[in-house]
C-alpha cells in the first residue's frame, strides 16, 4: 500500500474514533504531568467532553453513505452509527456517575479510570464499524484488556483484585474458544473480510463440510456470548459485577454488553446469512434450535438465580443474565426486524440499567453494604430515588408505560409473529419473566412496605442528572416509543449492512 | 360529550398526582381532591352514558409507534357496554372515597391513601375505555400494580405485605395468558383493535382450533382477575387491605375486569363453543364452591370475599351460557350490593373493632343506619324477589337453562340456596341476639358511623333494591335494548325460561334464610328465653335441642363436611401445586447458586463443558457418526 491509496481514503469517517482516541492519549499525558494530590476530576470533565464531541461528530454523519476504508477493515453504515450512539451514550452517563463516586480508594487511581475507560470504548467502537475478522478483534480485546485492569481498579479491595482475576481468567478462556471457531472459519474460507468469507461461503467445495461449518459457528457464537454474559460463558459476571467498582460494574453491563451484541451481529449475520451446513441447508435455520436452547438456558438461569441473591450487585448480574437472554430472542428468530428491536431493548435498557446502578452506587455507598436491606423504606427517606428506582425496576420487569415494557413487546412480538412461531421460546420468555417479577417486586416492596432506620440521603449532582434523565427517558420511550423509533427508521437504513461495497471496488480497480 | 370523553380517566390520575404532592400535609381534608375529582369523572361518566342511551358512540385513535410496517393504535371508544361500565366504576369509586374520608380518619398515612385510591380509579376506567387489547393490557397491568399498592397498605402486618405480594403473582399468572392470547390474535388479525378482530373473527378466517386456544388464553387472563378456579386464592387473602379497598376492588374495579374483558371479546368466545361451554363450567364450578367455603368463615370480609368469587363465578357462568345480557346485568347489580355490603361491614368493623363475627352480636339496636342497609344488602345478594339480586340471579338461572346446561343450572340453584344461608348467618351472628364481645377497658361505647360514610351507604342501598328494575319482564328490558347497541350481537333475542325458575330460585333463597334463622337466630333466642323466663320446661329445652341436633346431624354437617371439603381441596390441592410450583423454581435456583462457587475453574469447565455437549448433540443429531 503507497502513501497515495492511504491518503485516498476518507479519513474523516473516523473522526469519532479520532477524537476519543485522541482525548484518551491527552489524559493520559495531563495525568502524568499533574501532581500526585491533585483532584482527578478534571480529567472526567474533559473525558466526559471527548465523549460528547464523539456523539456530535456520529450526528454529523449520520447522512453520510455507507463508506469503507482500509479495504473494510473500517466501515460506516447505519448499522454502526446506530450502535454507536449507543456506546457513547452509555459511557457518557458511566462517566458522570464515576466523576461523582465517592469511595477514597479509588482516588489515587482515578485518572487511569479515565482513559482506561475511553480505551474501552474505542474498542468497542471499533467491533461496531469493522467488517474484518482481524480488527474486530482487535477491539475486542482492547475492550477486553481495559475492562480487565478497571474491573480491578481499587487496588486494596480484596474482592476488586478477586473481581479482575477472575474476569481476566474466563475472558482468557473465552478469546480462546472465540479464536478457535475464527480459525475453523479462515480455515474453510481462506479470508478474514466477513464479506469475502460470506462470498466463499457459497463455493461448491464448502458443501461436504457443513458439519465444519456447524461446528465453527457454535464454538464462536459461544466464545462471543462471552461478552453479553450468556450461557454458557455467564457464569463470572455476578462475581465480576460484585467485586468491581460501581461504575465499572454499570460500564460491563451495558456499554461491554451492547458491544457484544454488536459484535455478534455483525458476525454471525454477514457471514452465516446463506452459508450451507449440514446437508447443504441454510446454517442459520440448521443452528436455531441450539441458540434458542442457548436463550432459554439464559433467562433461565439468570432470573431463577436471581430469586436467591440477597445481594444487590450479584441480584442485577444475574438479571443483566437474563436480560441477555431475552436479547437474544430477536437474533434466534431471526425476524426482519431483527436490528430495531435489539437496538431498541439496548437502548431502553441502557437507560433502566445505568439509572438503576446509580442507585445503587449511591445506597451502597452510604450503607457500607451490598445487602438488599439498603432499600429498606426508601420511599420514606428519600422519595426522589425511591421513585425513580421503582421506574427502573418496572422497566426491567417489563411493565407497561416503561420503555422495557416496549422493548420486551416488540420482542415478543417478533418470536411470535414469524412461520413458524416460535411457541415454546415465547413461552419461556414469559414464564422468566413471571419469575423476575418476585426479585424486582421484592425490591420496591422492600422500599415502599419497610420501614427503613438510614439516613435521609444525599444524592450528588451529577448523579441526580442521570438519574433524572434515565427515569424521564424510561417513562419517555415507554409513553412515545415513536421517538426513538422513528429516528432510527428515518435516519438508519439497515440495508446497508448487507452492502458489499468493497467488493466492488476492487473491481474497479 | 363523547369527545370529552377520554377525560374521564384523567381526573383520578390528577388527583394521585396531587394528592403524592400533598402527602406530607398533615390535614386531611386533601381527601377533598380526591373525592372532588372523582365525582367530577362521576358526572362526566353519566352524561357519556346518558348520550349512549339516545344511540351516541364514538371511537378516536392514532398511531402509537410503529415497528416494522405494523402501526400500534391509541385511542379511546365509547359504546354502551364500556358506558356502564364508566358509570358503575365512577359510581363506586366516588362512594368510596367518600367514605374513607370517614374510615381512614386518624391514619398516619392518610394522604396516600388516598392517591392510591386514584391511581386505582384511573388504571380501572382507563381499562374500559380502551379500544384495543394492547391498551386494555396495559391498563390491566396498572390495575394490579394499584391492587398491589392498596392491599399492601397495612405493610406493616406480616399478612397484608404477603397477600399484596400473593394478588399480584397470582393475577399475573392470568396475565401471561392474556398477553400470549393477545399476540396470537395479533398475528392471526394484524391488528389488536376489537373491531378489526371482530371482523375477522365473522369472516371465518381464524381456523376453529386458533380460536379456542386464543379465547382460553384470554380467559385464562380473566380467571386471574376475576378469582376464577383455580386461580382464586389472592381474593379472600387480599381482604387484609383497608376494608374501603375490598369494597373497590371486589365490587366495581379488579375482579370486575375479568368479566368486562370476556363481555368485550364476547364475539370471539361465541366463535368458540368449547371456549363458552369452559367459561360456563369454570364460573358454575366457582360458584358453588366459594359460596361452600363462604358458610363456614368467621371473619366477617372473608365470609364476603368468598361470596364476590362465587358471585363472579354466576357472572362467568351466564356469560358462557350466552347470557350476555345477564352477566352484565349481574355485574351491575353486585356492584351496588357486595360495594353496599362491603362498606357496612367496615362500618361494623369501626365501631366494634373486630372482624370475627363469633365476637359480634346485638348490634342492630346500635348501629341504627348500617343494621337495616346491610340487611338490604344481604337480601339482594340472596335473591329475595323485589331486590336487584333477585332480577340478575333470575336471569342467570334462565339463561342457564335455556342454554340447555341443566346440570350447572342445578349447581346455581343450590349455590343460591348456599348464598342466602351464609349471608343471613352473618347477619344474624351480627346483628342479633347479645353482644357477645366483653368490652375491653377504655374502650369507646358501640357508636354508628359518621354520616360521611352511611351516606355512601345509603346511595348504595337504594341502588342494591333498584338496580334490578333495569332488565325486567314487567317494566321492560332496558339493559338488554341498551347493550343491543353494542358490537355484540345478542345470543337469544329473549329467553326467559319456564315460570317455574324464579319460583325455584326465590324457593332456594327462602330456605336458606330459613334454615339460617331456625339455627342462629331461633335457636339462640329460645335458649335465652327458656333459661330466663321458664326454667321448668325441660320438654321444650330437649325439643330445641333434639331440632339443634337434628339439623347438626343433616344439614349442618352435611354443609360442613362440603365446606371441609372445599377447604381441604383449596389447602391441598390448589395450594399444592401453587406450593409445587414456587418450591420448584426454588429448588432451581439453589441449584444455579451452589453451582456458582466462586471458583473460576470450575466457571471454565462449566463453559467448556457447555460447549462439548451442544457440538456433541449437533454431531449426534446431524448423523456425523453414522
Amino acid at each position: 500500500m503507497d502513501l497515495d491509496t492511504l491518503l485516498s481514503f476518507k479519513w474523516s469517517v473516523m473522526a469519532p474514533e479520532f477524537i476519543i482516541l485522541g482525548v484518551a492519549t491527552l489524559l493520559s499525558l495531563i495525568d502524568l504531568f499533574m501532581k500526585k494530590e491533585s483532584s482527578r476530576k478534571p480529567l472526567a470533565w474533559l473525558a466526559g467532553a471527548g465523549v460528547l464531541a464523539a456523539l456530535v461528530a456520529i450526528f454529523m454523519q449520520l447522512d453520510l453513505e455507507v463508506t469503507s476504508i482500509l479495504y473494510d477493515t473500517y466501515r460506516l453504515d447505519s448499522f454502526s452509527k446506530a450502535f454507536k450512539i449507543l456506546l457513547l451514550l452509555g459511557t457518557l452517563l458511566v462517566l458522570v456517575l464515576a466523576a461523582s463516586y465517592k469511595k477514597e480508594d479509588i482516588e489515587e487511581n482515578r485518572g487511569e479510570f479515565y482513559y482506561l475507560l475511553l480505551s474501552a470504548l474505542l474498542g468497542a467502537m471499533m467491533m461496531a464499524s469493522s467488517a474484518d475478522l482481524i480488527t474486530l478483534f482487535v477491539g475486542l480485546e482492547l475492550l477486553s484488556l481495559s475492562s480487565y485492569i478497571m474491573a480491578g481498579l481499587e487496588r486494596r479491595n480484596k474482592r476488586s483484585n478477586e473481581s479482575a482475576f477472575k474476569y481476566v481468567v474466563s475472558g482468557g478462556i473465552a478469546t480462546a474458544i472465540t479464536l478457535f471457531g475464527i480459525s475453523y472459519v479462515f480455515g474453510l474460507t481462506g479470508e478474514t473480510n466477513l464479506f469475502m468469507i460470506a462470498q466463499n461461503m457459497q463455493e461448491p467445495e464448502l458443501l461436504k463440510h457443513g458439519f465444519l461449518l456447524m461446528f465453527a459457528f457454535i464454538i464462536m457464537f459461544a466464545g462471543l456470548t462471552f461478552k453479553i454474559a450468556a450461557a454458557p460463558l455467564h457464569m463470572w459476571a455476578p462475581d465480576v459485577y460484585e467485586g468491581a467498582p460501581v461504575p465499572v460494574t454499570a460500564f460491563l453491563s451495558v456499554v461491554s454488553k451492547t458491544a457484544g451484541f454488536v459484535i455478534l451481529l455483525r458476525v454471525i449475520i454477514i457471514t452465516f446469512i446463506a452459508a450451507p451446513g449440514i446437508n447443504s441447508d441454510n446454517i442459520l435455520l440448521q443452528v436455531q434450535p441450539y441458540i434458542m436452547a442457548l436463550a432459554a438456558a439464559t433467562m433461565i438461569i439468570g432470573n431463577v438465580t436471581a430469586l436467591r441473591q440477597r445481594n444487590i450487585k450479584r441480584m442485577f448480574a444475574y438479571s443483566s443474565i437474563a436480560q441477555a437472554g431475552y436479547i437474544l430472542v430477536p437474533f434466534v428468530s431471526n425476524s426482519s426486524l431483527l436490528f430495531e428491536l435489539i437496538w431498541f431493548y439496548l437502548l431502553a435498557y441502557l437507560f433502566m440499567n445505568i439509572g438503576a446502578f446509580t442507585i445503587i452506587q449511591i445506597l451502597t455507598a452510604q450503607e457500607k453494604s451490598n445487602d438488599i436491606s439498603i432499600f429498606r423504606g426508601l420511599f420514606k427517606r428519600s422519595p426522589w430515588l425511591a421513585v425513580p428506582m421503582t421506574f427502573f425496576l418496572l422497566s426491567l420487569a417489563g411493565i407497561p408505560v416503561t420503555a422495557g415494557f416496549v422493548g420486551k413487546f416488540g420482542i415478543f412480538m417478533g418470536a411470535l409473529g414469524l412461520e413458524p412461531a416460535h411457541y415454546w421460546l415465547a413461552a419461556v420468555m414469559m414464564a422468566t419473566t413471571l419469575v423476575s417479577y418476585l426479585y424486582y417486586f421484592n425490591v420496591i416492596a422492600v422500599m415502599f412496605f419497610r420501614d427503613g432506620e438510614g439516613a435521609k440521603v444525599s444524592v450528588p449532582s451529577g448523579m441526580a442528572a442521570i438519574l433524572a434523565f434515565c427515569a424521564v427517558s424510561t417513562i419517555v420511550l415507554g409513553v412515545m416509543p415513536d421517538l426513538a423509533l422513528d429516528f432510527f427508521y428515518g435516519n438508519f437504513d439497515i440495508n446497508e449492512f448487507f452492502m458489499n461495497i468493497e467488493a466492488v471496488d476492487t473491481h474497479t480497480h | 360529550m363523547l369527545q370529552m370523553s377520554w377525560l374521564i380517566p384523567l381526573f383520578p390520575l390528577l388527583s394521585f398526582i396531587l394528592l403524592l404532592l400533598f402527602r406530607k400535609s398533615k390535614s386531611e381534608s386533601t381527601a377533598w381532591i380526591g373525592v372532588l375529582l372523582t365525582g367530577l369523572s362521576l358526572v362526566m361518566s353519566v352524561g357519556v352514558c346518558l348520550a349512549v342511551w339516545q344511540g351516541e358512540g364514538i371511537k378516536t385513535e392514532g398511531t402509537w409507534f410503529q415497528i416494522g410496517e405494523r402501526a400500534i393504535t391509541m385511542g379511546f371508544e365509547v359504546n354502551p357496554l364500556n358506558a356502564l361500565m364508566l358509570v358503575i366504576v365512577s359510581l363506586v369509586s366516588f362512594l368510596v372515597h367518600l367514605y374513607s374520608k370517614g374510615y381512614m380518619h386518624g391514619d398516619e398515612r392518610f394522604g396516600v391513601f388516598f392517591a392510591y385510591l386514584g391511581l386505582f380509579s384511573f388504571a380501572m376506567l382507563g381499562l374500559v375505555l380502551s379500544p384495543n387489547l394492547l391498551q386494555l393490557y396495559m391498563f390491566w397491568e396498572l390495575v394490579g400494580l394499584g391492587s398491589f399498592l392498596l392491599i399492601g397498605f397495612y405493610y406493616f402486618k406480616p399478612e397484608a405485605k404477603a397477600a399484596a405480594k400473593k394478588a399480584f403473582v397470582m393475577t399475573r399468572i392470568g396475565d401471561v395468558g392474556l398477553f400470549i392470547g393477545m399476540v396470537l390474535l395479533f398475528w392471526q388479525v394484524g391488528s389488536f383493535e376489537y373491531d378489526e378482530i371482530f371482523a375477522t373473527v365473522k369472516n371465518g378466517d381464524i381456523s376453529d382450533g386458533m380460536l379456542t386456544l386464543t379465547a382460553l388464553c384470554i380467559f385464562v387472563g380473566a380467571v386471574g382477575k376475576s378469582g376464577q378456579l383455580p386461580l382464586h386464592t389472592w381474593l379472600p387473602d387480599a381482604m387484609e387491605g383497608p376494608t374501603p379497598v375490598s369494597a373497590l376492588i371486589h365490587a366495581a374495579t379488579m375482579v370486575a375486569a375479568g368479566v368486562y374483558l370476556v363481555a368485550a371479546m364476547y364475539p370471539l368466545f361465541q366463535a368458540s363453543e368449547a371456549a363458552l361451554t369452559v367459561v360456563a363450567v369454570v364460573g358454575g364450578l366457582t360458584a358453588i364452591f366459594a359460596a361452600s367455603i363462604g358458610l363456614m368463615q368467621k371473619d366477617i370480609k372473608r365470609v364476603l370475599a368468598y361470596s364476590t368469587v362465587s358471585q363472579l363465578g354466576y357472572m362467568m357462568l351466564a356469560l358462557g351460557a350466552s347470557g350476555y345480557v345477564a352477566g352484565i346485568f349481574h355485574l351491575t347489580t353486585h356492584a351496588f350490593f357486595k360495594a353496599l355490603l362491603f362498606l357496612a361491614a367496615g362500618s361494623v368493623i369501626h365501631a366494634v373493632h373486630t372482624q370475627n363475627i363469633e365476637e359480634m352480636g346485638g348490634l342492630w339496636k346500635k348501629l341504627r343506619l348500617t343494621g337495616p342497609l346491610f340487611l338490604i344488602g344481604a337480601l339482594a345478594i340472596s335473591g329475595v324477589p323485589l331486590l336487584s339480586g333477585f332480577f340478575s340471579k333470575d336471569e342467570i338461572l334462565a339463561s342457564t337453562y335455556a342454554d340447555g346446561k341443566y346440570g350447572l343450572f342445578w349447581l346455581a340453584v343450590i349455590a343460591a340456596f348456599m348464598t342466602a344461608f351464609y349471608m343471613f348467618r352473618l347477619f344474624f351472628l351480627v346483628f342479633t341476639g347479645e353482644a357477645r364481645q366483653e368490652k375491653k377497658d377504655g374502650q369507646k361505647d358501640v357508636h354508628e358511623s359518621p354520616s360521611v360514610m352511611t351516606f355512601p351507604m345509603i346511595v348504595l342501598g337504594v341502588l342494591a333494591v333498584v338496580a334490578g328494575y333495569l332488565n325486567t319482564t314487567w317494566f321492560g328490558t332496558f339493559l338488554s335494548d341498551y347493550l343491543a347497541r353494542g358490537p355484540v350481537e345478542l345470543p337469544h333475542g329473549d329467553h326467559h325460561g319456564p315460570v317455574w325458575i324464579p319460583l325455584v330460585a326465590t324457593l332456594a333463597s327462602l330456605l336458606g334464610i330459613g334454615l339460617a334463622y331456625l339455627i342462629y337466630q331461633r335457636g339462640t333466642l329460645s335458649r335465652d328465653w327458656i333459661t330466663r323466663s321458664f326454667p321448668g320446661l325441660s320438654d321444650v329445652i330437649y325439643n330445641k335441642w333434639y331440632i339443634d341436633e337434628g339439623y347438626d346431624q343433616t344439614v349442618v354437617k352435611g354443609t360442613t363436611g362440603l365446606s371441609k371439603l372445599g377447604a381441604l381441596f383449596d389447602r391441598y390441592v390448589v395450594e399444592g401445586l401453587v406450593t409445587a410450583v414456587t418450591t420448584g423454581v426454588q429448588r432451581l435456583g439453589r441449584i444455579g447458586s451452589r453451582l456458582q462457587n466462586g471458583q473460576v475453574q470450575s466457571y471454565g469447565t462449566a463453559a467448556i463443558f457447555g460447549i462439548v455437549i451442544l457440538l456433541l448433540i449437533v454431531a449426534l443429531t446431524g448423523g456425523y457418526f453414522s
